[in-house]
C-alpha cells in the first residue's frame, strides 16, 4: 500500500509552511521526516492523516487504505481505560459497529497491547499509566484496525534512551507485522538510524535532504551536516526557522 | 508627529473590531455545530449509550444545586411576599401568584443557571482539554465524528432532561413556598394549595417544559461548541469555559425573551 504525496503547499496567516513537497512511501518502508520545530513536520502529518487540508497538491493512496497516526503526546482518551481506548475505533466507528462482539473485541485489544509489550492493564485509565506506557498504549489504539499507512509524530519525545530504544523496535516491528508504510516524523538520531530506511528533511516548509540514512550521516549536504552534528553555524538559520 | 495608530480612538476602534470579530466568530461555530447536530438527528444517528450517561450527568448532577437555587429563591420570594398580601387581605393569592411567578419564569431560569454552573461548565472544559489535548484530532484520525460522539449526545440529554429538572425544581420550590407562607403569615397549607391550584395553567405547564427544553439543548451546544473551538493550552481551556457560561446566560435570556414574546404578549 503506497502513500504518494504530490506537490503539497499549506499556507497558514499568508506564509508557506509547506511548499511543494513530494515523497512516495512504498509499503513495508518508514519514512523519517527530521527538521528544526516550526520546519512543518507535524503539519505535514496532520494533512496527510486528514486532520488538515492541504492548500495544493494532493495525498495519494489507494481507496481502501487505512491511515493511523500515533500522537506526540499519546492523545489517549482520558476519560476512557486502556481496553476502551484500544477499542473505541471498532466501537464508535461506522463501519465497524456491530462488526465484532463484546468478546471479540476483547481479544483484539489484548492481541494488540501483546504486539506492543504490554498485557493486563485493560482496566487501567492513562493517568496511571508512564510515558512510554501511554505511547505504547497509543501505538496499540492505532493499529486496532490493521492500518497499512500509520503516521508516528514525534513518537520517543520526552522519553529515556532505554524506553525509546524499545519505542523504535515497536515501530519496526509494527512496520515488519502489517506491511505498512510508515512516516515518522522525529528530532532523535538515534529513532532515525533504528527505525527509518531513509530520510527527508524540512527546513523552512521545502524538502532540502532526501536520502537514506548512510548519506545523511555522510555528512556531504550541507543541512543534513548541520543537524547530524546538531551545529548552529550552517545554511540553516534557527533563529528564523 | 501625528500618527493614526497611537490615537485612542484608533485603539478603542481596534477593540471593539476585536471583540465583534470574536463575537461573529463565536456565532459561526455555533450554527455550524448546530447544522452537523441537525444532520445527525434528521438521520437519526445517535448514540445511546453516550447519551444516556450524559443524561445522568444532566439530571443527576445539576438537581442538587437547581433544587437549591429554586427552593431558596420561591422562599425568599414568599417570604416578603406572603405578610404583605396577608396585610392587604389578599392571603388567599400567595399560591397563585407562586405558581404564575415559579411555572412562568423563576424555576425554568434558575434550574437553567444552576445547569449553567454545574453542567455547562463541565462540558465546555472538558471537551476544551480534549481539543487541547489532541485528544478530538485523534478521533478524527480515527474515523470517528467528535460531534457525533461528543456534542450530539450531550445536545439530546440537553433537550430532554432539562424539563426534567425543572418539574422537580419548580414542584419543590412550590412546596417551599407554601411552608414559608405558612410560616410567615398564618396562611393555612389549604388555602395555599387551594390558591395554587388556581394559578396553575396545562398552557404554562407545557410552554415552560418546551421553554426549558431549549434552555437545555441550547447550554449544551453553547458549551460543547466554545469547547470544540478551544485551541492552545490551559488559558484557552479557562477562556473556553468562560465564554461558555456567558454565552449560555445571555442565550437563556434570549430564548426567554423569545418566549415571552410568542406565548404572553
Amino acid at each position: 500500500m503506497t502513500l504518494e504525496v504530490k506537490n503539497l503547499v499549506k499556507i497558514f496567516d499568508g506564509k508557506k509552511v509547506l511548499d511543494n513537497i513530494s515523497f512516495r512511501v512504498e509499503s513495508g518502508y518508514t519514512l523519517g521526516v527530521i527538521g528544526f520545530s516550526g520546519s512543518g513536520k507535524s503539519t505535514l502529518l496532520k494533512i496527510i492523516s486528514g486532520i488538515l487540508y492541504e492548500d495544493e497538491g494532493e495525498i495519494i493512496t489507494p481507496k481502501d487504505s487505512e491511515i493511523a497516526m500515533a500522537f506526540q503526546y499519546s492523545a489517549l482518551f482520558d476519560f476512557l481505560n486502556v481496553h476502551d481506548n484500544i477499542a473505541f475505533p471498532l466501537v464508535e466507528r461506522k463501519d465497524y459497529r456491530k462488526k465484532y462482539s463484546k468478546e471479540q473485541i476483547s481479544k483484539i485489544v489484548s492481541e494488540k497491547l501483546k504486539m506492543v509489550g504490554l498485557e493486563g492493564i485493560e482496566e487501567k485509565y492513562p493517568s496511571e499509566l508512564s510515558g512510554g506506557m501511554q505511547k505504547r498504549v497509543g501505538f496499540a489504539r492505532a493499529i486496532v484496525t490493521n492500518p497499512n499507512i500509520i503516521l508516528y509524530d514525534e513518537p520517543t519525545a520526552g522519553l529515556d534512551p532505554v524506553t525509546s530504544t524499545m519505542i523504535e523496535d515497536y515501530i519496526v516491528r509494527l512496520k515488519n507485522e502489517l506491511n505498512a508504510s510508515c512516516v515518522v516524523v522525529t528530532h532523535q538520531l538515534s529513532t532515525i538510524k533504528r527505525a527509518v530506511d531513509y530520510v527527508i528533511m524540512l527546513y523552512q516548509g521545502r524538502i532540502v535532504f532526501t536520502g537514506s540514512v548512510n548519506e545523511l550521516l555522510s555528512g556531504r549536504n550541507e543541512y543534513a551536516k548541520q543537524f547530524v552534528n546538531a551545529s548552529i553555524h550552517g545554511p540553516m538559520n534557527i533563529a528564523t526557522s | 508627529m501625528f500618527e493614526l495608530k497611537k490615537t485612542l480612538t484608533y485603539q478603542g476602534y481596534i477593540l471593539l473590531w476585536g471583540q465583534i470579530r470574536d463575537f461573529l466568530i463565536t456565532l459561526g461555530n455555533i450554527g455550524c455545530d448546530f447544522s452537523r447536530v441537525l444532520k445527525y438527528l434528521l438521520s437519526l444517528r445517535v448514540n445511546i449509550k453516550e447519551t444516556i450517561e450524559q443524561s445522568k450527568r444532566f439530571a443527576y448532577d445539576s438537581l442538587p444545586i437547581s433544587l437549591t437555587i429554586v427552593g431558596m429563591t420561591s422562599a425568599i420570594i414568599a417570604m416578603q411576599l406572603a405578610p404583605e398580601l396577608a396585610r392587604q387581605g389578599g392571603g388567599d393569592y400567595t399560591g397563585t401568584l407562586s405558581a404564575l411567578v415559579m411555572i412562568r419564569e423563576l424555576a425554568p431560569v434558575m434550574s437553567g443557571f444552576a445547569i449553567i454552573s454545574m453542567v455547562g461548565s463541565s462540558f465546555a472544559s472538558e471537551v476544551a482539554s480534549m481539543s487541547v489535548t489532541e485528544q478530538i484530532n485523534a478521533m478524527r484520525v480515527l474515523k470517528v465524528d467528535p460531534v457525533e460522539y461528543l456534542i450530539v449526545p450531550r445536545f439530546v440529554a440537553g433537550g430532554l432532561f432539562m424539563p426534567v429538572v425543572f418539574i422537580v425544581s419548580a414542584t419543590f420550590g412550590l412546596i417551599c413556598a407554601g411552608l414559608v407562607s405558612n410560616w410567615c403569615a398564618d396562611l393555612s397549607l389549604l388555602n395555599y394549595i387551594t390558591s395554587l391550584w388556581h394559578g396553575l395553567y396545562i398552557r404554562d405547564i407545557f410552554i415552560a417544559l418546551l421553554k426549558t427544553s431549549f434552555f437545555g439543548a441550547t447550554i449544551a451546544l453553547i458549551s460543547c461548541s466554545c469547547g470544540y473551538a478551544a485551541r492552545g493550552g490551559a488559558k484557552e481551556v479557562g477562556l473556553a469555559t468562560t465564554k461558555a457560561v456567558v454565552w449560555s446566560f445571555l442565550a437563556i435570556a434570549f430564548w426567554d425573551f423569545v418566549f415571552a414574546s410568542i406565548f404572553y404578549l
